[in-house]
């Protein structure tokens, strides 16, 4: 039994207990579970938030000004974290997590600053990396999937910003190298997900890699950023075609292995895919932002609606109906996304002339005004 | 991969969990059963956003080519389309199917879009065309409770909130353009609405499946309106006893119903509450960090503790 964090049979018990809720015995798992304390997903992502802002109020309270004072409060969250584990036995409960992320982020932000030689021609590029691997070491530390995600995605970013990147885009095209390793590292977290682990955390690390990774990639394309045809198609067509042709493969082994593995990562990834696909195959058939969105859209209902009918009936195990009763995340998201929707759409006030007394009524999305 | 399969058959065989339990999670572990569920939310909620946004566009960018009427009737017509599935689902006494239930939401947008262009090319109210926003919010009500629709109820209530004058995003409270005071005060009408119209909907119906979409709306309207009173003396000596009541109503809430959602609400609204009556009392940066430092702690404390009180899993 480790002080420092469960052990993989601890870890195991906690999962089966998260999974199970009250069907099991509480004090029948206590023991098994070594002890160790977690809590819900609402609260956790509460207290998450809590914990980061704690430390950067403390890094406040001791002195935004001075750099050293990033070490010393980095320590101190990270030491307040590290007590919380030890002594509190807490274990993905989210305070310490936030505590931890954002101590090891200002001791990594301290070694970029202070340690690290100053930038060679305004070259950051190994004082990002050395933040990067602050987060990265801060979610294996927690074993929290998001954390390291995040550092994942960071370090693709940092690929796209290397000198080498520079050179290898020059000859392909913007964004390339930093996409092919987000592809790379996608296919990579896929086949290593075949394999069997015994901390479940392990296994959510790569199969947040896997879900992430093809649109984070596709985010480092600079078409990207933009709606507007000309934008979108201002890349070479054999660039293209190859962007095309590898989130096509990449999609397809994501959707298969999603479906033969019963995985929900994968499938997320294959979405991921889809959205990258649509925004390039936009620049090959240039249409109006509108005439796009409402074309996918449809095609996005189209394909709900066939799915919802097609596994109404369970297939082969697979069903679109819900296995879990109660309330989680995204079922408040969905909440939330609806009411967002409905005040994208709603009237707004008119302009001044209209002499607007009205009932209160202060919407300012878009419907009418187009303001999307 | 991992499986929790060994963990699941000692439970069984210790007599822990029963037949039907570790049955059924054993077939999830093993992927017997898998459930796409929230893969075709996220698919119908992307197709719903994409429409919603390109029509929207449609409705700015064509109204010289197109003209006026006949974008009104065709948008109309295309949000009747939508509600086709939900009719035939209801007809057959077929209980609303996820996709039939997304495009009834697409079809509520897009009379939303519709009425709103149609107020701002007729000017049918006039000075009253926030009425429509109330006129939304019966229509989509109605639609919802005919149709059993949690999504559309939500539409309603947003609209409904937007005719007291509450923006139906947390971002509203940010560009807030009336005082303060007169702001909180909307917010808590419209939240008290809400809280009796589910208090008759519950009676009414006492297996209702919109209970959950009314509490949560009620209780963020609630706590921004008290949040609201907070930044503003006089107001802050109504508001701070209010957010302590309220606070409490909410976790007790929590924990008498196992919704953690509620504990969150209670303590993390709390803490903005207070910091944002104390802080404008406060000189310098370090003591007023220092003050939200505190708050944070005890927030993350309050959170920690009762969230082990609730009657929900965990070891």
């Amino acid at each position: 039994m480790s002080q420092w964090r469960p052990s993989p049979d601890e870890e195991r018990w906690l999962a089966v207990a998260s999974e199970l809720g009250a069907a099991v015995p509480h004090a029948a798992l206590a023991e098994r579970t070594g002890g160790w304390r977690s809590t819900g997903p609402l609260a956790r992502i509460a207290l998450f938030g809590l914990g980061f802002v704690a430390a950067v109020l403390l890094f406040g309270v001791l002195g935004f000004g001075s750099e050293t004072m990033l070490l010393v409060a980095g320590v101190i969250a990270t030491l307040a974290a590290e007590w919380l584990a030890v002594r509190k036995r807490l274990y993905a409960s989210g305070i310490e997590e936030g505590l931890t992320l954002a101590g090891f982020l200002m001791i990594g932000l301290w070694i970029a600053v202070e340690v690290l030689p100053a930038p060679d021609h305004g070259d950051t590029s190994l004082h990002a990396l050395v933040v990067i691997a602050a987060v990265g070491a801060a979610g294996l530390r927690r074993l929290n999937a998001f954390v390291t995600t995040c550092a994942g995605i960071g370090l693709i970013y940092w690929i796209g910003s290397t000198v080498l990147a520079d050179v290898l885009d020059a000859v392909t095209d913007r964004g390339m190298t930093a996409f092919a390793a987000g592809c790379v590292l996608a296919a990579l977290a896929l086949a290593l997900g075949a394999r069997e682990y015994r901390r479940p955390a392990h296994d959510r690390m790569l199969d947040w890699l896997v879900a992430t990774l093809p649109i984070a990639a596709y985010s480092q394309y600079p078409r990207v950023a933009a709606l507007e045809a000309a934008a979108v198609a201002s890349g070479t067509g054999t660039t293209r075609l190859i962007v095309v042709v590898v989130l096509l493969a990449l999609g397809a082994v994501m959707l298969t292995t999603g479906l033969k593995r019963r995985r929900h990562a994968p499938l997320w990834g294959f979405l991921g895919c889809v959205v990258a696909i649509a925004f390039e195959l936009r620049a090959a058939v240039p249409v109006s932002a509108e005439t796009w969105l409402i074309a996918w859209g449809l095609v996005a209902l189209a394909a709900g609606v066939a799915l919802d009918r097609y596994l109404r009936e369970p297939r082969n195990g697979l069903t679109s109906v819900s296995l879990k009763r109660g309330e989680g995340p995204l079922d408040l998201l969905q909440i939330a996304g609806s009411a967002l929707l409905a005040h994208r759409s709603a009237p707004e006030a008119p302009s001044a002339e209209h002499g607007f007394e009205g009932g209160g009524g202060k919407f300012g999305g878009g419907g009418a005004s187009g303001r999307y | 991969m991992h499986s929790l399969e060994p963990e699941l058959r000692a439970l069984r065989e210790e007599g822990l969990i029963d037949d039907a339990t570790a049955g059924r999670a054993l077939a999830l572990d093993r992927g017997h059963v898998f459930s796409m569920y929230a893969e075709l939310r996220a698919t119908l909620y992307a197709g719903v956003l994409l429409v919603v946004a390109g029509v929207g566009i449609i409705l700015a960018r064509n109204i010289d080519r197109i003209g006026p009427l006949a974008i009104v009737l065709a948008v109309a017509l295309i949000a009747v389309a939508c509600a086709v599935p939900a009719v035939r689902a209801k007809s057959a006494g077929r209980p609303l199917p996820v996709a039939g239930e997304y495009l009834l939401l697409l079809g509520v947008l897009l009379v939303s879009a519709d009425l709103a262009y149609a107020e701002r090319q007729f000017a049918l109210l006039g000075p009253l065309w926030s009425w429509h926003l109330l006129l939304l919010a019966v229509a989509h009500a109605a639609i919802a409770y005919a149709f059993v629709s949690p999504l559309v109820l939500a539409a309603a209530l947003t609209a409904l909130a937007g005719w007291f004058g509450v923006g139906g995003t947390p971002g509203d409270l940010l560009r807030v353009s009336y005082s303060e005071a007169e702001f909180g005060a909307r917010a808590l009408a419209c939240a008290l609405v809400i809280a009796a119209w589910r208090y008759a909907d519950r009676r009414a119906r006492p297996e209702s499946r919109f209970s959950d979409v009314f509490d949560h709306f009620a209780t963020n309207l609630a706590f921004w309106g008290v949040i609201a009173w907070c930044l503003e003396w006089p107001w802050l000596a109504a508001g701070l006893p209010l957010l302590a009541a309220l606070s409490y109503a909410s976790v007790r809430r929590g924990l008498e119903s196992g919704r953690e959602a509620f504990l969150v609400y209670g303590t993390v609204y709390a803490a903005i509450g207070t910091c944002a009556a104390v802080l404008p009392f406060l000189h310098g940066a370090t003591l007023s960090l220092g003050f939200v430092l505190i708050v944070v702690c005890a927030a993350a404390t309050a959170l920690w503790r009762l969230r082990r009180r609730l009657r929900e899993p965990g070891p």
